[in-house]
């Protein structure tokens, strides 16, 4: 979204966003600096830090937007009836991953109740609707692709174990942030140009509406009737704001991580958050622009 | 013959610049050339949210 807006502004494309198929690609491409920046699960994130690769949390993509989806006829109609089934999860380095551990410690479960299977995003929906699997824990927009196709029930959304619920992260290359520290606050402000842009109070419908047009059908190549279903029903399934980096939020995340055995040693928010760029873009305003309009300010 | 290799390379042509046009990414090509102090950055996202 922030690409086909500033595309439309005074300085032009920001930055150039690179489609990807999973986060293990991505992990590699940031290694070997073909990408200085990337979208990922924060746990990914972070232990990419702790293993020692010089990169840095700089902001969030987003907040909520993950859900725990079932068969919309079938037999889980509770959390406790998870208990035995075969779940879905997109990464053992996911947060998809530790609500689910979240929601089995509310109710009174353990980690070897559940059978969790790594599946690629694009395929659980397809895999639900088979009896491939018993139920999936995603991001948007495949909880919302489920429902609509009829096959799948959302049990819950993250944010009912997990108040403030954060998934996909702005990390960087340190040596970006050392050397272009400027080009990082470009795209830092950016992206919550863009998120306030999606909230604007009374034209947040309109705005959403007109992100899932343009996004579905320029970036994702989807059906934009899935993005518009992702980004509104309800409104708040997805929120772009607040997207600075908050340390409980991350503290939370290293340990239900160390809980659960992804993360070896206990690290330092300062180790792998550098919230200067997020400190940078508070007071920006949301885009001025509107679907059709020929420039974006 | 001479009508046939016309046709050929005006076909060839058509293909390249097809080609040319749907399947590169002219954006990362021509960010690549610039001197890494005026490049953007280039940022990998999944089709998640």
């Amino acid at each position: 979204m922030t690409d086909y807006i500033s595309a439309y502004s005074r300085s032009g494309q920001l930055f150039i966003p690179r489609l990807f198929q999973g986060f293990p690609e991505i992990k590699e491409a940031l290694m070997s600096n073909r990408m200085q920046a990337a979208f990922m699960v924060a746990p990914m994130a972070i232990a990419l830090r702790a293993q020692g690769v010089p990169v840095k949390i700089v902001y969030l993509g987003h907040r909520y937007g993950s859900a725990v989806v079932v068969q919309k006829d079938g037999p889980v109609k509770t959390f406790a009836d998870l208990k035995g089934k075969v779940v879905a999860i997109p990464s053992r380095f996911s947060d998809e991953r530790l609500i689910l551990f979240r929601a089995m410690k509310v109710n009174g479960m353990k980690a070897s109740d559940v059978h969790l299977v790594e599946m690629a995003p694009p395929d659980v929906a397809g895999a639900l609707a088979a009896g491939a699997i018993d139920a999936f824990s995603m991001g948007e927009p495949f909880p919302s692709q489920s429902e609509m196709s009829g096959r799948g029930r959302v049990l819950f959304h993250a944010r009912e174990y997990w108040p403030d619920y954060m998934s996909c992260v702005l990390v960087v290359r340190q040596d970006v942030i050392d050397h272009r520290p400027e080009a990082v606050q470009v795209l830092v402000d950016g992206i919550a140009r863009s998120g306030l842009w999606l909230e604007e109070k009374e034209k947040r419908r309109a705005h959403r509406t007109q992100a899932a047009d343009f996004v579905g059908r320029y970036y994702y190549r989807q059906d934009p009737k899935l993005l518009r279903w992702a980004l509104l029903k309800p409104e708040d399934r997805v929120k772009y704001e607040p997207l600075s980096p908050r340390k409980k939020d991350f503290d939370l995340v290293t340990q239900l991580m160390r809980e659960t055995g992804v993360l070896d040693r206990d690290i330092a928010f300062e180790e792998y958050v550098d919230v200067r760029f997020a400190e940078g873009a508070e007071g920006q305003r949301p885009w001025k622009y509107e679907a059709g309009w020929a420039k974006a300010e | 013959m001479r009508k046939l290799l016309a046709y050929t390379f005006a076909w060839i042509a058509a293909i390249t610049a097809g080609h040319l046009y749907l399947n590169v990414n002219w954006a990362v090509l021509m960010n690549d050339r610039l001197p890494l102090e005026k490049r953007k950055l280039n940022v990998a996202y999944i089709p998640v949210t």
